[in-house]
């Protein structure tokens, strides 16, 4: 019994910390998405006037398309860039340490400090991308002033910073798989490219599947990024629904703002929840 | 040619291209850091000079090394709290086979995918009414918090490694389970708590947006917040001295992921790997 | 037990921690602006320190006030006890008041006989005072200007343009002429990027149009013809004309178009005042070449320059207020408002010190700022100013990145603008 106790002990701080500063705040923002809580008006309770108001919202809407569409473009490339790199450093090959520590380089630096980096290459008078624009077309480009090409250009960004992550999931899937599934395609002399997709690819299914639910998950939640880069311009037409929440408890209100909170966490779930499905289905099969 | 040419081929474009991708913005952030005039593109000639290096140290108000102080505080506090508290969790679940464990494990999992924005909104509350907003415990008790369902993780990848006799073997011996763990555990698995420690501390070293909400001033005010305000604290956006100030906070990421990618690697892929 | 002992010393160290952060009490002011701005109000605030006795820490803030805003709001909502004392935009004053965050001052005035007559009761009475309560004291009132390069209007025999669409004529020749020495050269700089400043702008353009955000009746009136011209034209600057850079829209802010023009790369700026003494200043390349009209005339027929201005509160949470309230004192004395107007540009906020001969004479647009001053239109005031900028911000802004027309741009923002009017208004 005593040895029980001992061992709830141990679990005592893990559920502690997670109970009191996860999931207390996240009920905490589910209650107060149910209030009217504006700092220049008394507190009130207005039941799901939040959520009604969030309905109507077309900046809502609006930032609800864009975060999905920028997870979805995104997370794609990243998944496409991450199996390029993994393939690479996963050969022998001298300095392989070096190469993979700066692989990591991205990854490590603080996404506002990389974001900051982009936004000087796209600098309107001394970023590079114009060095270039007027170099080949004599003309300047406001890249980041129209919404095709903020786009990109958060997706660019995005994609330098987190390609790392996928690379180093997929790296360490590759590692796990044993040799011998290439045997048979040896002796059967496919080439290398076709082993590439008809083996490893297939094989790497599963870790395929988690780096891909890592990432959409924490690409849904794009914040500090473009809070750097366009602070939701041109117009609006980039903004997060995590900057749109940042946005509205600046503006002192505190129940649009947790309303807005509970709505991306709802996304970010029913998302979680397909994927899981859609893998478990392909495993029974 | 043959596939072993073409694959020798293949890898060099390969590594090229890696160079290229992951490398090029940063070094660029180097030359704009080390030049006189930004703009030294359109310019084109460049001056070499450290001004924006010892601008960003001179300049008081600036509050520069302040930022960089605190980040390296929280950081290494929130590391060291996960990675404490993670490893005894992930000590008693690799040692017991209740049913619990596997939804304790995906609950604590689930956990972790939460929006931080979800967090941020009630968490300012919390911490303002227990008068801890701009402090570094404000920042270092939510790093602990979210942190530690990946650290349970990659310390059970580690520690069920680790064959249960052993530390069996002493608690037959009359040592208590605390002692079993500090004394057998903790030394065996000295790499997987070194790759926590740092997964940690970068994380908590980077982390933006609770920070935003819950510091005001650079006494607890952490790096990427004070960078992200650079704008315009010299009227025009100051790019000498936000490159400058970047890269010298990048520095100490940098080296880390450079001398310890294997940890790195291993703590991140461990994590997601095991599953 | 001893991993009881292990947690407790844990907690202990964080307590430690937390103890090492927390700041024994201080008096803390925050600053904003342009660099040589927030260096002078430094300055003074040393003079200050030397003269009381009482040490103050500067915050210093970036120039741009959305930012500025936010800055202050997380400290004063979480009932922060630093910083004291912080400059206000005239237009959060209301917000700030309402949500109870302004210590009121009345009973500090009336102990120390201070007399609210010297400022413009304009001024004072509709921004500094809430509910009956003296919130905050004008540092300096603002208002918009337009310079323009006097040689260069001069070498083309060119006289100053008496409206907007003559100010448009002039500016396109101009850089017509001047691109073939200058490529990088611009008939007319302003501020259009995503931000206060962009309100600021439009309501310029708007009420040199005829229209406005809100009516007399209290009614939004966004989607007006008036104001839908006057968006058009805004649009026209940067595309059909061309003689606003094509980056207004992303990054001009105050400083952005001061540097361009000071560059010597454009004809004409609409600012604020203190931008003159920058563009005055040694080694400035317009040094000397620059002029100061009031903002052209409209088809209305009226001229119109918006309101701005930066008061100082003091926050309720402020650990000490006795001090805080010296250095507001301070800050509004005639001897620091004279060397303010005098050094940086800014117009006092005082009356009296309008009829000071010094000033006259260093300052020699002081009756131009009279002017726009006496022809400024304010921006909606509202607890919810905030929301009602950051809709029409983005909506305008849209219309000027060519996403929306203004037509579109307008019906969008004045429907979302009557939703938050509805929701918010008691």
């Amino acid at each position: 019994m005593n040895k029980h106790r001992a061992d709830l002990l141990f679990l005592a701080p893990l559920f502690l910390f997670v109970l009191l500063f996860v999931l207390v705040p996240v009920i905490g923002a589910l209650i107060n998405s149910l209030f009217r809580d504006v700092s220049f008006l008394p507190v009130k309770f207005t039941g799901l006037m939040n959520y009604i108001r969030l309905s109507g919202d077309s900046a809502f809407r609006k930032a609800v398309v864009f975060t999905l569409l920028f997870s979805a473009v995104s997370v794609f490339l990243e998944m496409a860039a991450g199996i390029l790199t993994a393939s690479v450093i996963n050969e022998e090959f001298r300095m392989r340490g070096l190469i993979r520590g700066i692989v990591l380089i991205p990854w490590a630096i603080p996404n506002v400090i990389g974001a900051r980096m982009w936004q000087f290459i796209y600098q309107f008078e001394y970023g590079v991308h114009n060095f270039f624009m007027k170099a080949l077309f004599g003309m300047p480009e406001n890249w980041l002033g129209s919404p095709a090409g903020a786009f990109s250009a958060l997706v660019a960004a995005d994609v330098w910073r987190t390609t790392p992550f996928v690379a180093i999931i997929i790296l360490a899937g590759m590692q796990n798989l044993p040799t011998s599934i290439y045997d048979q395609a040896k002796v059967d002399g496919a080439g290398m490219i076709a082993r590439f997709f008809r083996i490893t690819l297939p094989a790497l299914k599963p870790i395929l599947l988690i780096a891909l639910i890592f990432r959409t998950i924490d690409a849904l939640r794009i914040f500090d990024v473009i809070l750097v880069m366009t602070g939701g311009g041109p117009g609006g037409t980039t903004s997060s629904i995590s900057l749109l929440g940042y946005k509205a408890f600046l503006q002192g209100d505190f129940g649009y703002g947790s309303a807005i909170s509970v709505a991306i966490f709802l996304l970010a779930f029913v998302i979680a929840m397909v994927y899981l499905k859609a893998g478990r289905i392909k495993e029974e099969i | 040619m043959n596939e072993a040419g073409f694959k020798k081929l293949l890898l060099g474009a390969g590594i090229a291209l890696i160079l290229l991708f992951y490398l090029s913005p940063v070094i660029w952030m180097a030359v704009v850091s080390l030049s006189k005039n930004a703009d030294f593109l359109s310019r084109g000639r460049i001056e070499i000079t450290c001004e924006n290096f010892k601008n960003i140290f001179r300049e008081r108000t600036l509050y520069f090394p302040f930022y960089l102080k605190n980040s390296l505080i929280v950081g290494f506090f929130s590391a060291l709290f996960a990675t404490l508290f993670g490893g005894l969790a992930a000590y008693i679940l690799t040692r017991t086979d209740s049913r619990l464990k596997k939804i304790l494990m995906v609950g604590v999992l689930a956990v972790s995918m939460f929006p931080q924005i979800s967090l941020a909104g009630y968490l300012f509350r919390m911490m303002t009414s227990a008068g801890l907003i701009n402090t570094y415990t404000a920042l270092i008790l939510p790093y602990i918090s979210w942190c530690l369902p990946f650290a349970l993780w990659i310390l059970m990848g580690y520690f069920s490694q680790i064959p249960r006799d052993i530390d069996a073997a002493a608690l037959i011996d009359g040592a208590d389970r605390f002692r079993a763990f500090s004394r057998i555990i903790v030394p065996l698995a000295l790499p997987g708590l070194l790759s926590t420690f740092l997964l940690v501390f970068i994380f908590a070293f980077n982390e933006f947006l609770f920070a935003l909400m819950l510091t005001t001033d650079h006494n607890a005010r952490t790096v990427p917040v004070g960078i992200s305000l650079f704008e315009g604290l010299h009227g025009e956006l100051p790019w000498g001295n936000i490159m400058a100030a970047s890269l010298i906070s990048a520095l100490p990421l940098i080296l880390l992921a450079l001398f310890f990618q294997r940890y790195i690697f291993k703590g991140l892929s461990g994590g997601a790997v095991k599953q | 037990m001893r991993l009881i002992k292990h947690i407790c010393l844990a907690i202990a160290l964080i307590l430690t921690i937390v103890s090492c952060a927390r700041q024994e009490k201080k008096l803390t002011i925050v600053l904003g602006g342009a660099p040589s701005e927030v260096k002078y109000l430094e300055s003074l605030i040393g003079d200050f320190s030397r003269k009381s006795g009482t040490e103050v820490s500067v915050i210093r803030q970036p120039t741009d006030s959305d930012q500025r805003r936010q800055g202050l709001l997380i400290p004063l909502k979480a009932g922060e006890a630093d910083p004291d004392v912080f400059l206000m935009d005239v237009v959060w004053v209301g917000q700030f008041a309402a949500s109870g965050w302004l210590l009121p001052l009345q009973e500090y005035m009336k102990e120390d006989g201070f007399d609210s007559s010297i400022f413009f009761s304009s001024v004072f009475d509709r921004a500094d005072t809430f509910r009956g309560a003296v919130v905050a004291l004008p540092v300096y009132v603002d208002t918009g200007i337009m310079f323009y390069r006097k040689d260069i209007l001069d070498k083309y025999g060119l006289d100053l343009p008496a409206n907007w669409l003559g100010l448009i004529d002039i500016a396109r020749k101009v850089q017509e002429k001047e691109r073939s020495s200058n490529g990088a050269f611009y008939g007319y700089v302003w501020q259009g990027a995503q931000y206060e400043g962009l309100v600021c702008n439009f309501i310029e353009i708007s009420s040199a149009y005829g229209g406005c955000i809100i009516n007399e009746n209290g009614k939004v009136s966004l989607k007006s013809p008036e104001n839908i011209a006057a968006l058009e034209q805004m649009i026209a600057l940067i595309s059909d004309n061309g003689i606003s850079p094509p980056n207004t829209f992303t990054e001009m802010k105050e400083e952005e178009s001061r540097i361009f023009f000071q560059n010597g790369n454009a004809l004409f700026e609409r600012n604020w005042p203190y931008a003159w003494r920058l563009h005055e200043s040694d080694g400035s390349p317009v040094k000397g070449k620059t002029g100061i009209m009031p903002l052209p005339v409209g088809p209305s027929g009226h001229r119109a320059s918006a309101l701005g201005g930066w008061h100082v509160g003091i926050s309720r949470s402020s650990d000490l207020p006795e001090e805080a309230w010296e250095l507001v004192k301070f800050l509004v004395s005639r001897e620091v408002q004279r060397s303010l107007c005098l050094e940086l540009g800014w117009n006092p906020g005082r009356k009296d010190l309008y009829e000071d001969p010094d000033i006259a004479a260093r300052i020699p647009h002081i009756a131009v700022l009279k002017t726009a001053f006496e022809s400024s239109v304010a921006r909606p005031s509202a607890p919810f100013y905030t929301h009602i900028s950051e809709i029409v911000q983005k909506y305008i802004n849209a219309a000027l990145s060519r996403n929306m027309t203004a037509q579109e741009a307008l019906s969008a923002a004045q429907k979302e603008v009557e939703r938050i009017m509805t929701l918010y208004n008691e």
